[in-house]
């Protein structure tokens, strides 16, 4: 019984601390050193950060040119799918752009109405867009691993990209900034289960949080008000109640799925987005 | 001709980290356009390592090991440290294997596989949940541990006939 508790500790230590003939370090090195880095991570000092925003810019530099056999295949496949739908995209857009017209038509007389109404209740308009710019970046990485859902961008905090900042693309809220380095960022996508957003529901006074859940097409909703039933084809706009977004900006809307179940999916294609704009958070352009 | 044929025999010899270091890199883009495919998903990584561990361990040092388990943490996102750190666990796991096996056989490799791959993930498991303030998909990284061990024989396969054919070449 000792014996053979004693071959264990043997293999055990033999298997830490033995180099190999080519290996030039221990695994008990190598290990401790893991833990140290671990460790130091999670301090803020100035020097830390400044040497993690170089590694990050240098890692995501060189991560980029290596995505790129990857990319030529999407590409091709891209080109593919392209190729066999593109009738099909081309009529639905005609048709879409007919319903737009009228929309638009109607959202110049509603605009209209909205002005002489505010005049006559001597309401002022409010101006939250004013003097915000939109950086437009492009995505070099669109990264999915079972932790993030994440795009890194190839502008950073020299471009005046700053944690907490919201990425749009083509019009609608993609997601926020949560790191930037010297000349990347990393956009946290809306799609992301540590992503939380106020919002409110289409001809509800219904707020709730909008969390990822992993894809495109499974949005949540949470702190919803009891009793309260999510309906379909309604669209989910910002509340504004965290200071950040201003308040009616379009989301998601909600749908009915094969099997009947109303769920949430993004107005924007996260994944697909290769030009994004950044902007201080008021901007919904 | 002889220094083409010396970059050939470097080449060759150092494949393996080469590869290594690429998918500590890469981001798969193209394997997006499939998301059918996505399903699939496994973790070469754990693979590669697990095989030369046990079978080639002068082929992949483990200082390369640790470094593209930084450069993998910085691409995902995650803490520094924490791939570097699995990544060991599993080198460990692995090592201790091999000096306890006596006569090496494919299907006793492939159920030690599993294991090794349950606590080199524990081990990133804690470091997420502990070192970080990050939710993350358990069903994904459970299925991709899944395919992880399914696919082994396949790539035990293929890199041992590369390990065959390289050593012929060399001799």
């Amino acid at each position: 019984m000792a014996d053979s508790r004693d071959d264990f500790i043997i293999a055990i230590r033999y298997a830490l601390l033995k180099k190999g003939a080519k290996q030039k370090f221990s695994i008990f090195f190598l290990i401790s050193l893991s833990i140290f880095i671990i460790a130091l991570d999670k301090q803020t000092y100035p020097f830390l950060l400044t040497t993690r925003a170089v590694l990050n810019d240098f890692v995501y530099k060189v991560a980029y040119v290596a995505s790129t056999p990857g990319k030529f295949v999407g590409y091709l496949s891209h080109l593919k799918q392209s190729h066999f739908y593109i009738v099909d995209e081309n009529k639905n857009l005609k048709k879409e752009i007919q319903i737009l017209k009228s929309d638009r038509y109607n959202s110049i007389f509603l605009q209209n109405e909205n002005k002489i109404l505010k005049k006559n209740l001597n309401v002022g308009n409010i101006t939250t867009n004013e003097g915000d710019t939109a950086i437009p970046a492009r995505v070099i990485i669109d990264q999915e691993s079972p932790y993030l859902r994440s795009l890194l961008i190839n502008k950073g905090g020299k471009q005046g990209i700053f944690k907490g900042m919201t990425v749009f693309s083509k019009g609608y809220l993609i997601g926020r900034i949560v790191e930037s380095n010297f000349f990347t960022a990393r956009v946290l996508l809306i799609t992301d289960l540590n992503s939380k957003i106020p919002v409110i529901i289409q001809d509800t006074d219904a707020n709730g949080l909008l969390a990822g859940a992993g894809k495109k097409t499974e949005l949540k909703l949470e702190y919803l008000p009891d009793e309260f039933s999510l309906e379909p084809n309604k669209i989910i706009f910002t509340s504004g109640k965290d200071g950040m977004l201003s308040p009616g900006m379009p989301v998601a809307e909600t749908y009915l799925d094969k099997k009947n179940k109303v769920k949430i999916k993004t107005l924007a294609n996260p994944t697909q987005a290769l030009i994004v704009y950044v902007t201080s958070g008021q901007l919904n352009k | 001709m002889g220094t083409l044929s010396n970059i050939k025999k470097f080449l060759r010899n150092n494949l393996i980290v080469v590869i290594f270091y690429f998918f500590s890199f890469s981001s798969f883009e193209g394997i997006k356009e499939y998301p059918n495919l996505l399903i699939f998903s496994f973790n070469l990584q754990m693979i590669i390592l697990y095989f030369y561990v046990l079978k080639f361990p002068d082929s992949l040092g483990i200082g390369h090991v640790f470094l593209a388990g930084i450069i993998n943490d910085v691409v995902i996102g995650i803490t520094l440290g924490t791939s570097s750190l699995s990544f060991l666990v599993l080198i460990f796991f692995t090592t201790y294997i091999r000096n306890a096996t006596l006569r090496s056989r494919m299907a006793s490799e492939w159920l030690a596989f599993i294991p090794a791959l349950f606590f080199s993930n524990l081990v990133y498991y804690i470091i997420i949940n502990n070192f970080s303030h990050m939710s993350f998909y358990y069903v994904e990284l459970l299925r991709s541990t899944f395919f992880t061990f399914l696919f082994f024989p396949i790539f035990y396969y293929l890199f041992n006939n590369f390990e065959i054919n390289s050593e012929r070449d060399n001799a």
